[in-house]
């Protein structure tokens, strides 16, 4: 008998685990862009009285926010990408990075896996590319939908600002999946790797949006990874290399904690 | 041929909580081994230790010539695993699910997962959720077969299968070892163990207490026995009889104990006119009694 390709490996069985949900998340991303896809004709309108409005805010929420009302571009970041997408692709990553090894090992079907001539670390990297593989596909389906359903609503966004976008909207859903998995395989807890990644990542938000106009805390804006995923505006100025290769080392470093913590560790019956 | 199992000065301590201490034994080629014990004497830890699920403190087991930490993946190659508590994918079929771990092993002939399955009457198409604890247990026997491992590592096999299923078990086992397979199998349960094992080690509060021929066991273990008689006996016409070590006369009733071979008594007993004779099997805190005494506490 032929192995169907989706029973084949680990990361297929992950992602066929998941077939369903990422369905859902697909539908919500879509949805999402839809949404406010319909409303731009109407913003653009009354452009003007929302940037008035918004330069009335206080300097924090205006440093979330971050977008021009007035154009398609300023748009699309200011209300999709500075708070929407990034938290529903974290709300993905981090709970797939929890479940890959701390969920296998609190459902006690672990040891059964590991029985198999497959090494920990085979398991954790097919994990691992598993949550990569599915959060690019919802950063990709971000990008193509905008661009799809944007259009006929006349919001037209540069396709090279908003990939640039789009990368490092995937790179931070990673960084932070990467950490929940990691202190999935360093505790066992799927609890513990969900709670203390969702903390960080509040935490770091926080920091990023405040340190800007609180100067105590200004440099402490380097350590947040939503620095890296905003503050150079890829909007206006495109890929940033130096975005792409710190978030790429968080997501390495943290892969790596998780590689090592997991194959010297002892497995919780 | 060397040892399939070598396990020397195995000791795994978990802080405060109970592990194994110092246990050395060996499993030769083509023996089933029993591994005989009390829950949480600490038989799955030292199952988990051989798979490399958790790692020594002290001391080593070797598998196949090879070290269990160093050469898991080869020893997993040539192992097939039942786990004490099992837990399988639930959304999964069983079909699906032995199929996955078929391709993990790198394939197996699917012409024996359909005949362990039709053996052991299990239905293939059924999700894992939806099938009964006996029939989940079967889709991890059919697991542990399948690739027709060189040693099979079975913890408390025969837990919830229906008595039908578990004869059939122990038919796979003796197959398995007329095949060349070694057995390393766990139970709480004696006669289960009497039964399947060549040998069997009996661990108790982390420690292997004794290593004995199933045989030697069986001639040394005590038992009770009841001999109802037509009309009450005196005691004494089984006292000091070789083996004999408690008598208790309930009117025509008469309970003993028994240590080794029932011959005297039988013979003491067919002097007067028997009833009824009841043997009980011996249970694990009687095998116990037989290596410690009565001196010792009783571990539940």
């Amino acid at each position: 008998m032929p192995y169907p390709f989706m029973l084949r490996t680990v990361f297929a069985k992950t992602i066929r685990d998941q077939r369903r949900a990422l369905l859902w998340w697909s539908l919500g991303f879509v949805g999402t862009v839809l949404l406010y896809s319909a409303f731009w004709p109407t913003i653009r309108e009354n452009a003007s009285q929302f940037n008035d409005y918004i330069a009335k805010l206080p300097e924090a929420v205006r440093n979330l926010i971050g977008g021009d009302y007035g154009t398609a571009q300023g748009y699309v970041q200011a209300e999709m990408f500075s708070l929407l997408l990034p938290v529903l692709l974290l709300v993905y990553a981090i709970g797939a990075g929890a479940r890959a090894i701390a969920g296998e090992e609190e459902s006690g079907t672990l040891d059964l896996l590991l029985s198999t001539p497959i090494r920990r670390s085979r398991v954790l990297l097919d994990k691992l590319w598993a949550m990569v593989g599915a959060s690019l596909m919802l950063a990709t389906l971000a990008w193509v939908s905008i661009v799809a359903i944007g259009r006929p609503f006349g919001l037209t966004v540069g396709l090279v600002n908003l990939a640039a976008a789009a990368v490092n909207l995937l790179l931070l859903g990673v960084v932070f999946g990467s950490i929940a998995l990691a202190v999935g395989s360093t505790t066992g807890t799927k609890a513990m790797a969900i709670g203390v990644t969702s903390g960080l990542a509040l935490v770091t938000f926080i920091v990023r949006t405040l340190a800007p106009s609180v100067p105590a805390i200004k440099p402490l804006r380097l350590l947040s990874p939503f620095f890296y995923y905003a503050d150079h505006k890829p909007f206006s100025n495109g890929f940033n290399g130096g975005d792409v290769a710190v978030l790429s080392g968080i997501a390495v470093v943290a892969a790596l904690v998780a590689l090592v913590a997991f194959d010297r560790r002892d497995l919780a019956a | 041929m060397g040892d399939v199992i070598v396990v020397e000065g195995l000791t795994k301590s978990y802080g405060a909580e109970r592990g194994v201490i110092d246990l050395s034994f060996a499993v030769a080629p083509g023996e089933v081994f029993g591994y005989l014990g009390p829950n949480g004497a600490g038989k799955t830890t030292t199952i988990r230790t051989l798979l490399d699920f958790i790692r020594p403190t002290a001391g080593r087991a070797r598998i196949f010539d090879l070290d269990s930490t160093v050469g898991s993946i080869e020893i997993h190659r040539r192992t097939g695993y039942l786990p004490g508590e099992l837990a399988l994918y639930e959304r999964m079929t069983a079909a699906d699910y032995l199929t996955h771990f078929a391709a993990l092993r790198g394939g197996v002939d699917w012409g024996d997962v359909r005949r362990l399955a039709e053996r052991l009457d299990l239905r293939l198409a059924t999700r894992i959720r939806s099938l009964s604890h006996g029939n989940k247990q079967k889709v991890g026997l059919v697991q542990a077969f399948m690739h027709r491992p060189e040693l099979l590592v079975l913890d408390e096999p025969t837990t919830g299968l229906d008595p039908l299923v578990q004869q059939e078990f122990h038919t796979m086992i003796a197959e398995a070892r007329l095949g060349g397979s070694t057995v390393f199998l766990s139970s709480h349960v004696m006669p289960e163990v009497e039964r399947l094992c060549d040998r069997v080690g009996i661990i108790r509060e982390g420690r292997l207490v004794a290593v004995e021929d199933v045989g030697d066991l069986k001639a040394r273990a005590i038992r009770t026995l009841d001999i109802r008689f037509a009309r009450p006996v005196p005691g004494e016409a089984f006292a000091g009889l070789p083996g004999v070590q408690r008598i208790e006369v309930q009117g025509d009733l008469v309970h003993l104990t028994v240590a080794g071979h029932l011959d005297a008594v039988v013979k003491a007993a067919a002097r007067y006119e028997v009833v009824d004779i009841t043997s009980n099997e011996p249970t694990l805190e009687q095998v116990f009694l037989t290596f410690y005494g009565e001196g010792e506490n009783k571990d539940r």
